[in-house]
């Protein structure tokens, strides 16, 4: 194979594809990208078994067809670092893939195409197609609740939910909870849940934009893929059972007040330098068009903050892990945020005042 | 032939020899007569010094009420005591000695020299020895703290026979260690202190609260035992049990470190072992014996200590309610045995360092405990995927229909209670009556809570088609399939079984059977009892027993030792339960049969549902040997393996 292409055209798809590959490696061919070029285009592979990615760009010019895999981390290093606009010459020679460009030369070593895992077809049994920035948005709205290596290892991941004219998204980590719901135009019959696991969760948010330009889904019945124009995102399901979010929504509080959320977070942000490191408390005080944050850590340094909110019924004391209070700020879209409690050891409901179409559910700490 | 043999009384000291031929068997009865005499006194310390093994030395001091000097004479002769008055007294005593025998006897072996001040002043004590045939008292004034020092030399000095008996020094010590152990587990109010040839061997504090207690536990039997024992107090029908069992898995080979305390007294008891022994049935493995400190408080008006000069053995007023009691609060204790409940409540490390070594205690945090709350999250599916609590009714309705209708207060379904704690409230809040007609309605398991990630964890792969391995949140556990998925069978059919009326099978010709009278009068007596069991029997003569319905189940087997086996339980326990063992024991052969055996593949859902079972099911940690089921390693376990974090 030999090919040309600009180091522009080759960067953006060969940093996304690259993301997906780990950094260390059993095995050795996954810490390659498989390079394939055809009439068609370039097309560039990277997978870690679970989560699979391939981005698609148009070489300059096209000597020689044929594929090839080389060291995705090192190529990625090379094109970043080489001047911007420059033209890169890139052919396999004895087994090897050497890379000019103007007066550089390197060569990479290769692997067999052949040992390059392939993530099989799945046999798509649902297709649909979303708007991208729709489902960008709904990740981005949870994804911060998701756990990490947990035990439960259905709770490393998302749940994406696919019902006639409605998409959801939930994450929770045990602790607290995130639901972003929105209509689309779809039609799923019966409705579909799926879990997609963390990794495959990052890595796909970042091929979206905030466009309208539709993102189509396949889902398998281990496999999801997702389709924009030049690239194609593969990742396997997780094959468990997601808790049933709607019975951990709480219903009922009557405690409900209303705080600027830039505010707010600044004055929780602050308060937070002086809790406990390990268990991030914070104390909230909630009065008549009053909150008062309190925190202090084992040292018995002090934090108080007051700030004005909107509220009107009795006072209630209630403790938080002030971290999980600040990432539900951090996504809400709105200038103002609604928070609604009943006790000290009931959950806590945040949301844009009057209900946007995203909920958030913490559990308070106890003192 | 002999006329100059004439009647005539023994003196003192020969009878009070004769006397210590059944009370003073060696230093260890010594040490126990005196420490018991001492914790009668009030003592809040004891110390307890030997030389030789106790047969040159043993010496007793304590820091109780002393004795008076005009008592002292009284002291050391025969039936003198300040413990009981009356025989009234004797029917509620309270405390461990009333005999008024030991120092007289012991006295009357060895010489013996008795220190004792009732002032606060250490100099104003009082020394008394008794001496010669008669045994006369000898009293002078000797400084003293306050209470009482007991000086026993040279043991069996003037009786070679019994000095041939006494072991090796090491042996004797150890029966003196042995009944050390004894009386430090029998109050924990007391500080006791143990000396051998001038070197302290035991030095434990007196402590109040459940952690000093257990600490106390950790010097005195290892803290081993704590880690895999089950802390228990339940109270029902005026008794209450609490102490200490160890799990299944933690047998030992010999029948030691079994401590039965009833009222503080130490006792080997044939009923209180075999209550035990059925709870802990197809759950041991074959031979092993249980481990356990047990403490049983009873009224003392109902229990009798008077039954033998060392007062091993105890009787009770209602032995039958005792025996019921006992095993029921065993056998649920050990049934509510799920994979949760091992480390998570063990006590942590720095609680079972030795009494001794812990002086001060670590200062703690000063900062808030603050503790985040978990979601309750739920599966979807709740509902049918959990028949938990479906089943533990089934279960206990089987029990009703085993057991008299008097003790279901004491058979109440609290497998359905979370913990030991729960159980005990229920058992103090339900009233007598009124629950016996109650259906209890399906109580949320607490398995149903997938708030938290399941003790067992989630299965990872199958290592030779033989052990799951799955990943928990602590570390990683190992399950033998085929032992656990027996139990589970075991238990399910077990439910089934004795969920149901027991079905009965009329014999075409009844089986006759010879019988003692005794046999015979206990047959007439328990009919009910039999016949609830699906027995029928007939008295065809006075010796003679006929045999008309037995359990279906049963239909095969060898009735008439089955019979007799128990009418002889009957009549010595009050109660029989060979019937339900005898059903078991098909039960297991069947379950062992239908479970599934090695080299079966079975996929990760599969695993994850028998790990889900095992979790549901009481007494999974064994199978129906008695082997272990499954075993865990702690990531620290793991990381240790392979020197991580060294």
């Amino acid at each position: 194979m030999k090919f040309s292409i600009s180091r522009e055209a080759l960067l953006r798809p060969l940093a996304l594809v690259a993301g997906v590959v780990e950094r260390r490696q059993t095995l050795p061919v996954l810490s390659n990208v498989l390079l394939d070029v055809r009439e068609e285009g370039l097309s560039l592979t990277g997978t870690d078994l679970e989560v699979e990615l391939i981005g698609r760009t148009m070489p300059s010019q096209v000597e020689e067809q044929g594929a090839a895999t080389v060291p995705a981390r090192k190529l990625m290093d090379i094109c970043k670092s080489l001047p911007d606009q420059s033209e890169i010459t890139f052919a396999l020679e004895e087994g090897r893939a050497v890379l000019r460009s103007g007066r550089s030369r390197f060569t990479l070593s290769t692997l067999p195409v052949a040992e390059f895992p392939n993530i099989e077809d799945t046999q798509g049994s649902i297709e649909l197609s979303l708007p991208r920035g729709t489902l960008k948005h709904l990740i981005d709205a949870t994804s911060f609740a998701m756990a990490q290596q947990d035990v439960r290892y259905y709770l490393n991941g998302m749940l994406l939910e696919l019902r006639s004219n409605l998409v959801r998204t939930v994450a929770t980590d045990g602790h607290r909870l995130a639901v972003c719901s929105r209509s689309a135009d779809i039609e799923v019959e019966p409705a579909q849940k799926l879990i997609i696991p963390r990794k495959g969760v990052l890595e796909l948010v970042r091929l979206l934009d905030d466009s309208d330009e539709p993102v189509s889904l396949t889902l398998g019945a281990s496999h999801v893929r997702a389709h924009t124009g030049d690239f194609t995102f593969t990742s396997k399901l997780v094959d468990g059972k997601f808790p049933d979010y709607e019975r951990v929504v709480p219903r009922g509080g009557d405690k409900v007040f209303i705080a600027e959320r830039a505010q707010l977070r600044q004055v929780l942000s602050r308060t937070s330098i002086l809790s406990n490191e390990k268990y991030r408390g914070v104390r909230l005080q909630l009065e008549e068009g009053n909150l008062q944050v309190m925190a202090n850590n084992p040292e018995q340094e002090e934090a108080e903050e007051n700030v004005e909110i909107e509220y009107t019924g009795a006072s209630l004391e209630i403790g938080f892990n002030v971290s999980y209070l600040i990432d539900v700020l951090n996504v809400l879209d709105e200038d103002r945020v609604q928070m609604t409690l009943a006790d000290p050891n009931s959950s806590a409901l945040l949301e844009e005042p009057g209900g946007g179409d995203a909920m958030y559910v913490v559990m308070p700490m106890r003192l | 032939m002999t006329p100059s043999r004439r009647i005539h009384i023994l003196n003192p000291r020969l009878a009070n020899q004769i006397a210590a031929g059944e009370v003073v068997e060696r230093p260890a009865s010594v040490v126990k007569e005196l420490a018991e005499n001492a914790i009668d006194a009030g003592s809040q310390r004891i110390e307890v010094e030997l030389e030789n093994g106790g047969a040159r030395l043993i010496r007793v001091r304590d820091n109780g009420s002393g004795i008076a000097e005009d008592d002292l004479p009284l002291a050391l002769s025969r039936h003198a005591t300040s413990k009981i008055e009356s025989l009234k007294d004797l029917e509620g005593v309270a405390s461990l000695g009333f005999r008024g025998e030991a120092l007289a006897s012991i006295s009357s072996v060895s010489r013996l020299e008795l220190v004792s001040n009732t002032d606060a002043d250490p100099q104003q004590g009082w020394r008394v020895v008794a001496e010669g045939r008669e045994m006369e008292p000898r009293v002078s004034p000797a400084p003293h703290p306050q209470g009482t020092s007991v000086c026993v030399r040279d043991l069996f000095f003037n009786t070679p026979a019994r000095r041939k008996f006494l072991r090796t020094e090491k042996t004797e010590f150890g029966h003196v260690e042995e009944t050390f152990r004894r009386l430090a587990l029998s109050r924990y109010d007391i500080g006791w202190t143990l000396r051998h040839n001038q070197k302290t061997l035991h030095q434990l504090r007196s402590v109040e609260d459940a952690a000093g207690r257990e600490r106390r536990i950790a010097s005195l039997l290892g803290a081993k035992f704590l880690d895999h024992a089950l802390h228990l107090d339940i109270e029902a029908s005026g008794l209450r049990l609490w102490g200490w069992v160890g799990l299944p898995t933690h047998s030992r080979a010999q029948a030691d470190h079994q401590y039965f305390f009833v009222n503080g007294r130490v006792v080997r008891d044939r009923l209180v072992a075999h209550a035990i022994r059925q709870a802990y049935r197809d759950v041991l493995f074959h031979g092993r014996h249980p481990v356990f400190v047990l403490y049983l408080e009873v009224d003392p008006s109902v229990v009798d200590v008077n039954v033998h000069p060392t007062k091993h053995e105890v009787r009770f007023r209602d032995g039958r309610l005792v025996h019921d009691f006992l095993f029921s609060s065993l056998h649920r204790a050990l049934g509510e045995v799920r994979p949760n409940a091992t480390a998570a409540d063990s006590p942590t490390p720095e609680a079972q360092q030795s009494e001794a070594t812990e002086d001060e205690t670590a200062p703690r945090l000063t900062g808030p405990a603050w503790q985040q709350q978990p979601m309750a999250l739920r599966s979807s599916e709740t509902s049918d995927r959990y028949p938990g609590a479906e089943r533990v009714r089934q279960f206990m309705a089987g029990y009703r229909a085993l057991h008299p209708e008097h003790e279901e207060s004491l058979l109440t379904p609290q497998a359905a209670a979370p913990g030991t704690e729960a159980a005990e409230v229920a058992v103090r809040e339900r009233p007598p009556q009124g629950y016996l007609g109650e259906t209890t309605p399906a109580q949320p398991l607490p398995e149903d809570d997938a708030t938290q990630a399941p003790p067992l964890g989630y299965a990872v792969a199958q290592l030779h088609g033989v052990y799951i391995l799955s990943q928990t949140a602590r570390g990683l556990v190992v399950v033998d399939m085929h032992a656990a998925h027996e139990r589970i069978v075991y238990e399910r059919m077990k439910t089934q079984v004795h969920g149901g009326a027991l079905d009965a099978q009329p014999l075409l010709v009844p089986v006759s059977m010879a019988a003692s009278r005794a046999e015979v009068e206990t047959a007439e007596a328990e009919r009910d009892a039999f016949v609830r069991l699906g027995v029928e029997l007939d008295v065809a003569g006075p010796e003679t027993l006929l045999v008309r319905q037995v359990p279906a189940l049963l239909a095969d087997a060898d009735v008439e030792p089955l019979i007799r086996d128990m009418l002889g339980d009957l009549e010595r326990y009050g109660r029989s339960d060979r019937l339900e063992a005898r059903i078991n024991t098909l039960l297991s052969t069947m379950a062992c049969h239908g479970s599934v055996r090695a080299n079966r593949r079975l996929t990760i859902a599969e695993m994850n549902a028998l790990l889900r079972d095992m979790e549901r099911t009481e007494r999974s940690g064994q199978c129906n040997h008695g082997r272990p089921t499954w075993t865990e390693m702690s990531m620290r376990e793991l990381d240790k393996l392979f020197l991580r974090g060294q």
